[in-house]
């Protein structure tokens, strides 16, 4: 299986359509704007309403630019999850990982009103809002790399991913039993996940989470092309376990969950898009894998926010829906197909 | 030979897991050397420590008595990455990944020697150019790993190794699930790199016949007792091969290097070639008939191939085993 299309190609090929894609998004929605109109818009021309500018930079950017570091969050933190659990079906949604974060938003936004914290408003509640989805995320990810190291059967670690996530779904809702309805409602409404919500500062604080979280990435690639072969092989190779099961828990954690953190539990983005990168590129190397992951990631929750707007509609769907939509289909066929071994 | 080519040196080396206040000891008093070149056979029943003192040569875990030391400086004060240059491992796992072909494998034995996006260099390659000529595996390369047979598999995993090329190269049971051919062709394979690429091997394998044929030497380990250490064929000549089988019912034949079933069946009187013998003493201990204690001769002749039997005054004649069988039975 020799690959045909060099992956520079694919690579151009990836950011052209994100690109466009980036565009199209931000002319669908309840009111379409046509894309020229964007594009002359964006480059110092005049929008021909004035409530279009107003829509595109207000509402419409921001949407586009946190469905991008969501993409590449989800994205970047499943095939790193994937490679290091040596689990196919690993992914920051199954395993339980944005369950974790979510426990983390609920406790700091459901008890948030006994500290009388307004939480939402601002700069300062958006880091917080940051940090207790990343350390909820983190602890969940210490128990499944303790489960992982117990389990070596896939199925398994599954089914003790979706355990810590119900786990962590009752413990919140718990807290929502005893907290006030405002702060529930704010709850309820974040934990439909939504990409519209994000201000540009919060974006900023979005956009520098998922760098932090890429940086440990960047420096293991190495590591996890010899976690291909299993951890003997890989300690055997030079790799430092301890080292690269830390960065993995880190990175992982603050880019699933920033990305919770902002926009809500998004289902299957992390655990499809690898899979979809390994059988595009047809390689193993994560030196092409996770930026063609990263890229890949922000495509396809581009397209399915640009779903969600229900083109010609007035209404919208929750952008979960959509992942779900897409990406539970995907990994039934991973699973009914069993010989994971074929693309992973 | 010179101390030079000593690769690995431990003496009085007490193997197990735990501290060393509470220790589960494994194995004591172990004394060995692994010098470049030779091929050398770690052969014992399951659970005698094997693994553990795999495990204990690549610095996985501390011994807990004794020394141990590579290249003159001990093992424990050699770091990962120091040492991942040094010993390279061949492990029982299967690896059948579907998206990387035999060359990144193999590629992926320079891991200790790149930079940290492991990009390769011009030396690199030619490097594992060379490994992959070596294995013969070069007409499979753009094959993914999930397309291989064991024994295609099995040889680019040392491919890999080989690739990492350290002095030290330790393969973990490396023939098994393997068949006949590519039993005799990877330990060959083996036989060929530690002699002609000046490499130290050992291998742990349950193969005895195979061993026999390409080992330098031997290693046994038995519970309870020191590591014998030894040239083959001395081990053989003085017996001391049979440690390996400590139980009454089995023994290492001299003449053919086979472990045989030992039995209480008497032989008639037999005549003919050596191997007709061998064989027939073999089918007489499998087919285990009382009959056979009323035959006074058994005369075997080669060609054509008739067994003649001489029983109570009576003569039969034979032309294949089998029937021969179906006499003792009736």
């Amino acid at each position: 299986m020799k690959n045909s299309i060099p992956h520079r190609n694919l690579f151009l090929f990836l950011g052209l359509g994100l690109i466009i894609l980036f565009l199209i998004n931000l002319g669908v929605g309840s009111v379409f704007i046509p894309i020229a109109e964007i594009i002359s818009g964006l480059f110092g021309g005049e929008f021909s309403k004035k409530s279009w500018e107003v829509i595109i930079y207000q509402y419409r950017i921001p949407k586009a630019f946190t469905a991008v570091l969501a993409g590449i969050a989800l994205a970047v933190s499943g095939i790193q999850m994937q490679t290091f659990f040596r689990n196919p079906l690993a992914g920051p949604y199954v395993l339980g990982i944005s369950s974790g974060a979510g426990l983390g938003v609920a406790i700091l936004v459901l008890t948030g009103s006994m500290l009388g914290l307004s939480l939402f408003a601002g700069g300062v509640g958006g880091w917080a809002v940051v940090i207790a989805a990343t350390i909820g995320a983190i602890l969940v990810l210490l128990l499944m790399s303790l489960t992982a190291w117990k389990v070596k059967d896939s199925m398994t670690l599954l089914i003790v991913g979706l355990m810590f996530g119900s786990l962590a779904g009752a413990i919140v809702s718990v807290l929502a039993y005893f907290s006030d309805a405002d702060q529930l409602k704010i709850f309820t409404v974040w934990s439909m996940g939504s990409l519209g919500g994000t201000t540009i500062s919060q974006l900023k604080i979005f956009g520098l989470a998922v760098l932090i979280g890429l940086i440990p990435v960047l420096v293991f690639i190495k590591s996890y092309n010899a976690m291909l072969l299993g951890e003997a092989y890989a300690e055997s190779m030079g790799v430092n376990i301890r080292q690269l099961r830390w960065a993995m828990i880190i990175s992982t954690g603050v880019l699933a969950g920033s990305a919770t953190a902002f926009c809500g539990p998004i289902a299957f983005i992390g655990i499809a898009v690898p899979h979809m990168a390994r059988i595009i590129f047809k390689t193993a190397d994560h030196g092409v894998l996770i930026p063609a992951s990263l890229l890949l990631g922000a495509v396809v929750l581009l397209i399915c926010d640009s779903i969600s707007q229900l083109p010609g509609s007035a209404q919208s769907l929750p952008i979960n829906a959509v992942t779900s939509l897409v990406g539970a289909p995907m990994v039934i066929w991973l699973i009914l197909k069993r010989n994971f071994s074929k693309e992973f | 030979m010179s101390r030079r080519d000593i690769i690995l040196q431990a003496e009085g080396l007490s193997i197990g897991y735990g501290s060393k206040s509470q220790a589960a000891m494994i194995a004591e008093e172990l004394s060995f050397k692994l010098e470049k070149g030779q091929l050398t056979c770690l052969l014992g029943p399951n659970g005698v420590g094997k693994s553990t003192l795999i495990k204990t040569i690549l610095g996985q875990i501390a011994p807990l008595k004794g020394s141990i030391k590579m290249n003159g400086k001990p093992l424990l004060n050699i770091g990962y990455k120091e040492l991942s240059k040094s010993i390279a491992v061949v492990l029982t796992e299967k690896v059948r990944l579907g998206n990387l072909t035999v060359r990144d494998l193999v590629a992926l034995g320079r891991t200790p020697h790149t930079n940290w996006l492991g990009s390769l260099s011009k030396q690199d390659q030619l490097i594992i150019d060379r490994a992959i000529r070596l294995t013969h595996i070069s007409y499979i390369q753009d094959k993914v790993l999930s397309e291989l047979s064991d024994g295609q598999l099995q040889k680019a995993m040392i491919a890999r190794a080989l690739a990492q090329d350290g002095d030290l190269l330790i393969l973990d049971e490396p023939t098994a699930h393997l068949d006949l051919i590519n039993r005799f062709e990877v330990m060959q394979l083996l036989r060929n790199i530690a002699h002609e690429e000046e490499k130290a091997i050992l291998l742990v394998t349950h193969d005895l016949d195979i061993a026999i044929d390409t080992a330098d030497e031997f290693w046994l380990m038995q519970c309870g007792l020191p590591l014998v250490i030894g040239t083959p064929e001395d081990l053989i000549v003085n017996g001391q091969i049979n440690l390996l089988l400590p139980s009454e019912r089995l023994s290492f034949d001299k003449m053919t290097g086979k472990v045989l079933t030992s039995s209480d069946v008497n032989y008639p009187l037999m005549e003919g070639g050596d191997y007709l013998i061998f064989w027939m003493k073999l089918f007489l201990r499998k087919i285990h008939s009382t009959k056979v204690n009323s035959i006074s001769k058994i005369s075997i002749i080669d060609d054509p191939f008739s067994i003649y039997i001489e029983k109570q005054e009576n003569h039969f004649r034979f032309e294949t085993f089998n029937d021969f069988k179906s006499f003792l039975k009736d």
